[in-house]
């Protein structure tokens, strides 16, 4: 359907004994906004930095735009924005100085752009970099990687010193760069509300092994929680597939599922003959679910 | 388009019933009450993703699930509109019927309140009325 933008297959890495990505493989279409979500330490940013050929990996591959990680060429460079969890900008340098220097290393520059997304975010121009807020570095270290106008946009955790109100101008931003100009992101992330407003797909990584990729509706759709409750009682040996945590007495149970949908739900109400109430989680809850 | 379409429409990205869900449902709830007519344009997919702030794909399966379902039609260069075979309006006992879950899960956390019937039904005449005068 749509080309691919990022692939990435067979990622392998460790660190010493501790192997933080074992054998990932995921893929961001064109014009697709995924969210990668993971707890600290799942190897999120590990992922992000061997995608983008940052840091080696052991074994495996990522090709961007159908190129190797490992030998980006500029032409290709110029198509990528990345935020990197850490700002490391020059200090010294006001906020308006250092988008300056910014800019040279490009080939085009989106000045209008730049000019507006600074205004809109509140950041003082003549600022110096080293005395403004870490929330304030994560909007001047976005708007560095918005002003060439790149086609691929990578974000590592870009939104966690923000507000919730600049957390929304952001995400409102993405939207915006995705519905206009089919912009393609990925987007790594702890807090689950934002994904769920500006992700199509979601990708969960857990111990470096993906768990689940695939359409946040859809995961939504298939991870419930099943109240059931019959009074004639529930067997001791409550069987359900795909079960992936579960408190029982007698007569009612709770269980979560990974793999819900209609037809499991009538062979489980008339196998167990029980009442039973089918609870949505949000993104959270499920991810929470899915960490236990 | 008519920008008020848009206004009918409430969207919570962070509940568990996925975002397409919910458009699915207010739509078919939006016609089996004849608020929205054959013919009746929807927004573009575009214009509800940037007014709701969600992925437009998500707002693309709704409708595309609504076009199978014969809810909306296509036409090219056009917004989806309300399919001239869309259900009609249904009577009050049909439309009750797509309430009745809403109702009884309120009743259900009522019990677990302890709230007595009374208690809950003046509490929903009182917001019944307190809608009415918005």
């Amino acid at each position: 359907m749509h080309a691919e933008v990022l692939s990435i297959s067979g990622m392998k890495k460790a660190f010493g004994s501790n192997i933080v990505l074992d054998s990932v493989d995921l893929s961001l279409s064109q014009g697709t906004i995924l969210g990668l979500v993971g707890r600290n330490g799942a190897g999120k940013s590990t992922l992000i930095k061997c995608a983008l050929g940052l840091l080696h990996a052991d074994e495996g591959e990522a090709l961007i735009f159908g190129e190797t990680c490992r030998q980006l060429s500029p032409k290709t460079k110029h198509r990528i924005g990345y935020v990197p969890q850490v700002f490391t900008g020059l200090g010294w340098m006001t906020v308006a100085d250092l988008l300056k220097y910014t800019q040279p290393f490009y080939d085009h520059w989106n000045d209008a752009k730049v000019d507006t997304l600074v205004k809109d975010w509140g950041l003082d121009p003549h600022a110096r970099v080293s005395t403004i807020s870490e929330g304030e570095k994560q909007k001047l270290a976005i708007i560095q990687a918005m002003g060439h106008e790149p086609e691929l946009f990578i974000f590592d955790e870009p939104v966690a010193s923000l507000d919730p109100v600049a957390r929304r101008t952001f995400i409102r931003e993405l939207i915006e760069l995705n519905v206009n100009d089919g912009r393609s992101m990925l987007f790594s992330t702890h807090i689950t509300s934002d994904l769920e407003r500006v992700a199509a797909d979601v990708a969960l990584l857990r111990n470096g092994v993906i768990e689940f990729d695939g359409g946040l509706e859809m995961l939504k759709d298939q991870v419930v929680r099943l109240h059931i409750s019959s009074s004639n009682g529930l067997p001791e040996e409550l069987n359900i597939p795909g079960a992936i945590r579960r408190t029982i007495n007698e007569s009612h149970a709770v269980v979560t599922v990974r793999n819900f949908n209609a037809d499991l739900l009538a062979a489980l109400e008339a196998s167990l003959g029980a009442d039973i109430r089918v609870e949505q989680l949000n993104l959270e809850e499920i991810f929470l679910e899915l960490n236990r | 388009m008519d920008p008020g379409v848009a206004l009918l429409f409430q969207i919570q990205p962070s509940i568990g019933t996925p975002i397409y869900r919910q458009i699915i449902d207010q739509v078919q709830r939006l016609v089996a009450s004849g608020t929205l007519k054959p013919g009746d344009e929807l927004p573009s997919i575009r214009d509800m993703a940037r007014t709701f702030e969600v992925n437009q794909m998500t707002i693309s399966k709704a409708y595309s699930l609504l076009e199978a379902r014969g809810v909306l039609v296509r036409k090219r260069g056009k917004p989806m509109s309300i399919a001239r075979t869309s259900p009609r309006p249904t009577s009050s006992e049909q439309r009750l019927d797509l309430l009745r879950p809403a109702l009884m899960e309120a009743v259900k956390h009522a019990r677990q309140l302890a709230i007595t019937n009374d208690e809950l039904l003046e509490e929903l005449t009182k917001l019944l009325e307190a809608d009415n005068a918005r």
